[in-house]
């Protein structure tokens, strides 16, 4: 480059430009934090065996997902690696089984209780299973009928009555899991689901009370109320998507007339260029 | 007489209409080998007016101010009529002005039409650029969601690292050590009043210097493709027997625009989603950092960069240079061949360069 043309560009342009040109590279994002420090999941996810699979195990659980590590359950100081698995820290390493119910009821209250009022929960120490026998320990996924069927239910007993239990739920819980699945498409598009979600929430929870209720006509009658509510959530949520389906209509119109108009201004430019 | 045809000759007096259309539209020759790139400009500056105009219509109902932002934001897309369309093509539209300038410059710097004289136009372009990329950049926060915060947060994070002066700069913008309200209300004033009105005074300016200079010749088509300007004396670039502005390339405007107007508007109504991820519908918080948190498109390829230098100042400082040289290149390189084809060095390192950006802008998608 001549000095002549280095002279052509006012030094103002040459400073507000190297201005904009690094307070547009400084605005990029640089890499996420590091995750939460967890001193029981860097050693036991470093080990092999028993020891280790607990990780394995959780990670990918529903527990993994809202963050509920080691310690809530298993008690012990996740930041001091001296101590963690110190009593005097509130360690207790693999809980007895009559205290599992108590352990998981601190988070799960409702459930607790229902589970306590059932004859799964009377039969605690007796030879009932406990929160664990049917849910797992570490592995844990969300909670569905799908833990109700022969294979498991028959370790303790006939699955004749549990069947029949399953049987009253399945609809509604089809239902529940299609409406969460409108829910998500809608919300990804920016429709505000808050509180369809919170009724539909408030609806799931009743419903997931009876699943630990043994009386099957209960059982009936209650999934039939939920249902009806639920319905009436379901109709609100087919009236957005009735919404969101006649947009997509009209955007369709939209973007056909554009193209049509890009059509008849391209052809109106060849007949001005012919002519 | 019609009242129609003395209102028309009342103005004619007065404006001298006829004259104007003559000289301006009808007069205004382009060189005849022009082409469909050309009208980029012009798609641009559609897309600027359409962003203007969902702005102001935005700026109608949301409140700029932390503790109601998100929720104007949720009511604009639920409660107010065609609020979601407004709003979703404020957000589309954003992205497009970044793609298209993309375009725009890359046809640009192929048909080597930032050469002499027409150094000034594309500095004034690259700052269009800049401009609007900081536009982009500010807007983002405006909705006070997760996303809008927390890349907010790591991106101003980026101006700490510089030495010495990284911490004041970093307070300024952020007016305080962390990102929060007064940052939304620094955001939203250059937003919505000292970005839009700087990106106007610079399309003038670059309006300015196109009709001034006149347009340039593609090299496509041509025998001799060298540039002619001889750098001694100011000298309009007329291109006589060439085809009139008005109506033949308005019409390619014109048909350039419906067509991005029928793929914009596809996007709004059936992809509406595509630049909202679930983030976006979270309110900020504080104290809840997501898991993963990306940039918008168009600074995937600076963020990947970042992450390949050990240290991040040293990332920012290569690439700032990378900025300053494409800003200054009509200055560096002084060949006269505008055809890329006849310049197989430039050629090869610009493709080189948009498939480093490809591959960076892919590897931050997915890593």
């Amino acid at each position: 480059m001549t000095k002549r043309n280095q002279m052509k560009i006012p030094t103002s342009i040459f400073a507000l430009m190297s201005f904009l040109a690094c307070t547009l590279v400084l605005a990029f994002p640089a890499p996420a934090a590091s995750q939460t420090q967890n001193v029981c999941i860097q050693c036991h996810g470093s080990l092999e065996g028993r020891l280790g699979k607990p990780v394995q195990q959780w990670q990918g659980s529903i527990h993994e997902q809202d963050g509920v590590t080691c310690n809530e359950c298993h008690g012990g100081d996740p930041k001091d690696a001296v101590n963690a698995m110190s009593p005097a820290r509130g360690f207790i390493g693999v809980p007895e089984e009559k205290d599992i119910p108590g352990i998981c009821g601190r988070c799960h209250i409702g459930v607790n209780r229902d589970y306590l009022a059932s004859a799964h929960g009377k039969a605690l120490g007796k030879g009932g299973p406990s929160c664990v026998t049917c849910h797992g320990n570490h592995a844990i996924n969300r909670a569905s009928l799908a833990l109700i069927n022969e294979r498991s239910c028959s370790r303790c007993h006939s699955y004749e009555r549990a069947g029949e239990l399953k049987d009253a739920m399945v609809k509604t819980e089809t239902l529940i899991t299609t409406m969460e699945d409108k829910i998500d498409t809608i919300r990804k598009g920016g429709t505000d689901t808050e509180p369809l979600e919170k009724a539909l929430f408030s609806a799931r929870n009743q419903f997931h009370t009876l699943f630990h209720d043994v009386d099957v006509k209960k059982v009936q009658n209650e999934s039939a109320r939920i249902n009806r509510d639920l319905g009436k959530i379901d109709a609100s949520l087919e009236a957005i998507l009735k919404k969101l389906h006649e947009r997509r209509i009209a955007g369709a119109i939209a973007v056909g007339s554009a193209l049509l108009a890009a059509l008849i201004l391209y052809l109106l430019r060849k007949t001005y260029e012919k002519n | 007489m019609k009242i129609s045809k003395k209102t028309y000759d009342w103005l004619e007096t007065r404006l001298g209409i006829e004259e104007l259309i003559g000289k301006s539209l009808k007069g205004y020759l382009l060189p005849r080998n022009i082409n469909f790139w050309y009208s980029m400009g012009s798609i641009l500056l559609f897309i600027f007016a359409l962003q203007g105009i969902t702005g102001i219509l935005l700026l109608i109902y949301y409140v700029p101010d932390a503790e109601k932002a998100f929720n104007s934001v949720k009511a604009i897309m639920n409660e107010i009529p065609f609020g979601w369309f407004i709003r979703t093509c404020h957000v589309i539209g954003a992205s497009s002005m970044v793609f298209f300038l993309l375009l725009h410059m890359l046809s640009v710097l192929f048909m080597g039409s930032y050469k002499s004289p027409r150094e000034l136009n594309w500095l004034s372009g690259f700052m269009l650029f800049t401009l609007v990329l900081a536009i982009s950049l500010t807007g983002y926060l405006l909705p006070w969601s997760q996303l809008s915060f927390w890349a907010t947060t790591v991106a101003t994070n980026s101006v700490g690292t510089i030495p010495l002066i990284g911490d004041f700069l970093l307070e300024f913008l952020r007016g305080g050590k962390l990102v929060g309200p007064p940052t939304l209300g620094r955001f939203f004033a250059l937003h919505v009043a000292v970005l839009p009105v700087t990106i106007a005074v610079f399309v003038m300016i670059h309006l300015f210097l196109v009709k001034r200079i006149g347009i340039s010749t593609p090299p496509f088509g041509l025998d001799d493709t060298k540039n002619r300007w001889d750098d001694g004396k100011f000298r309009y670039e007329d291109h006589p027997g060439g085809i009139p502005f008005f109506p033949h390339y308005l019409l390619q405007d014109l048909t350039s625009i419906a067509l991005y107007l029928a793929i914009f508007v596809f996007f709004v109504f059936f992809t509406p989603s595509l630049f909202f991820p679930a983030d976006a519908f979270i309110p900020a918080d504080s104290l809840r950092t997501p898991a993963h948190i990306k940039p918008e498109w168009y600074f995937l390829a600076n963020y990947q960069a970042l992450k390949l230098f050990p240290n991040e100042f040293i990332g920012i400082i290569v690439q700032a240079l990378a900025m300053t040289f494409i800003a200054f290149l009509p200055f560096l390189d002084r060949g006269k061949e505008k055809h890329p084809l006849k310049r197989p060095v430039f050629t090869a390192c610009a493709i080189g360069g948009i498939l480093i950006f490809l591959a960076l802008t892919i590897w931050g998608h997915y890593s």
